[in-house]
């Protein structure tokens, strides 16, 4: 239990000093990241979907935001 | 307004991954067009800005899960999702989905004689209010879930804050959740869950190609939590659940994108998890996109999960020992054991202008053997899922 949180902690920090290190991208560079298929959320209902069922047969989930409330499904 | 400037002021220099080339594109008028079409589109690119284009999107799922000698659950599921832009500074979403759902689920492990039928319809809606500033955005939201046996009502806080160049964004949200229960067997009558959850999110630009995101939630829930349709089920009244997950998009070149993510999961439960995902969009010409799917997923078991032995003088559904020494938790849901399961996928978009039709099928598969580095749950059957997905949207 006690060891739980530092490696999650750790797990946080990592990606944010690995992303800080990195160039700086200019408007006119971003052409490509404008495409759908490099959105994160570029079928919401999709991975709501996908989120509900893995959800309901699943013992972990989370992680992707809050505020979808819960449901009687697990 | 003041947390604005903080971003700004926390704005770095420009710096170069040692091992990036910097992409210098001389062409005026490419460039031009390139920031165009950038700028045009909502999303990452102008990370806060209102959105320009309405969305309504409609989608019906179909879902089956089985077991050997056993047709579980079947879900019949349609759902519409629309976004409004609202004047210049607000937006407006709004989800809703109705779940008919029927079959049969075993009461515990995965025993097939006297599994529970049940023949249920679940209401859900969501509305979230959007309020852009120059550089945030700030986000309200309500749903609601209703099934005879589950009500749920949820309200959230979201604040996105983006760098003066776009390429950073942190997001920080809230939500609270109130739960009730009450069993349609009379079993359980009155029970409630209050859960609170919150997130810290960074989105980064890394390259020209490359954009990655980066969750922690936490989750701290208080209530019921046992499951009324499965035998011998007590869980602890508080679940903490902890996730972090990174996302990371590349775009190759020829119409090609790899999405990957991987999620660590751990709760107060005991249960541990991994879970890794890849899809790969592959445009194909004519508005054909193609984007096969995997994901890989493994967790521990709960503390108080107790696998098909049973106590020789009562039988099952009891765990060795419950008359003598009866636990204070115990529970022999399947969804609480050792697992590893596979989820293999293919989805098909095609676009027509305005216009998006796609289709997705889904195989779904959860075994003791299949955990990681072995150790999983025995002597429960596999269990499967299929599922079919056709949606429709339009921008306007």
């Amino acid at each position: 239990m006690r060891r739980r949180i530092p490696r999650i902690l750790l797990a946080a920090c990592l990606p944010a000093l690995l992303l800080s290190a990195c160039a700086e991208v200019k408007p006119w560079q971003k052409g490509e990241l404008a495409k759908p298929a490099m959105q994160f959320d570029s079928d919401p209902l999709a991975a709501r979907l996908a989120q509900h069922i893995y959800f309901s047969k699943e013992g972990a989930s989370g992680g992707y935001g809050v505020g979808g409330g819960g449901c009687g499904c697990n | 307004m003041r947390l604005q400037l903080t971003m700004a002021q926390s704005t770095r220099p420009p710096r170069v991954c040692a091992n990036e080339p910097v992409d210098a594109d001389n062409n005026l008028s490419q460039r031009g067009a390139v920031l165009a079409a950038a700028l045009a589109l909502p999303g990452v690119v102008a990370a806060e800005n209102a959105p320009t284009e309405g969305l309504i999107a409609f989608k019906y799922l179909w879902y089956h899960d089985q077991q050997p000698g056993l047709s579980r659950i079947t879900v019949n599921s349609p759902s519409v999702y629309t976004l409004l832009p609202v004047g210049e500074s607000w937006s407006v979403e709004g989800t809703v989905v109705v779940d008919s759902i029927s079959g049969a689920t075993p009461r515990y492990h995965t025993a097939i004689s006297g599994a529970s039928d049940m023949n249920d319809t679940r209401a859900a809606g969501e509305f979230k209010l959007t309020r852009y500033f120059r550089r945030a955005a700030v986000g309200f939201g309500l749903a609601y879930s209703g099934e005879h046996d589950y009500k749920s009502t949820a309200a959230s806080l979201d604040v996105r804050l983006a760098s003066d160049d776009n390429n950073t964004t942190i997001a920080l949200g809230t939500a609270f959740t109130a739960d009730r229960i009450d069993s349609s067997d009379g079993t359980v009558t009155g029970e409630t869950r209050q859960v609170n959850d919150f997130v810290v999110g960074l989105t980064q630009v890394l390259s020209p190609t490359d954009i990655a995101k980066f969750n922690l939630t936490y989750s701290h829930g208080r209530g019921y939590f046992s499951d009324p349709y499965k035998l011998v089920d007590v869980r602890p009244r508080l679940r903490n659940q902890t996730a972090v997950l990174t996302e990371w998009n590349h775009s190759f070149a020829s119409e090609s994108t790899l999405r990957s993510s991987y999620r660590y999961y751990s709760d107060s439960f005991g249960v541990k998890a991994h879970t890794l995902g890849f899809e790969f969009a592959q445009g194909v010409g004519s508005g054909w996109t193609l984007t096969p799917a995997l994901r890989y997923y493994t967790q521990s078991a709960a503390d108080f999960y107790f696998g098909p032995t049973y106590d020789p003088v009562l039988g099952p559904p009891f765990p060795p020992g419950y008359l003598t020494n009866p636990p204070v938790y115990s529970s022999a849901d399947q969804r609480l054991s050792a697992f590893g399961a596979v989820t293999v996928g293919m989805r098909v978009d095609k676009r027509f202008g305005a216009w998006n039709v796609d289709f997705r099928y889904d195989y779904y598969q959860q075994r003791g053997d299949w955990r990681l580095g072995g150790g999983g749950s025995t002597g429960l059957d596999p269990f499967s899922a299929h599922y079919v997905q056709l949606g429709i949207a339009k921008s306007f």
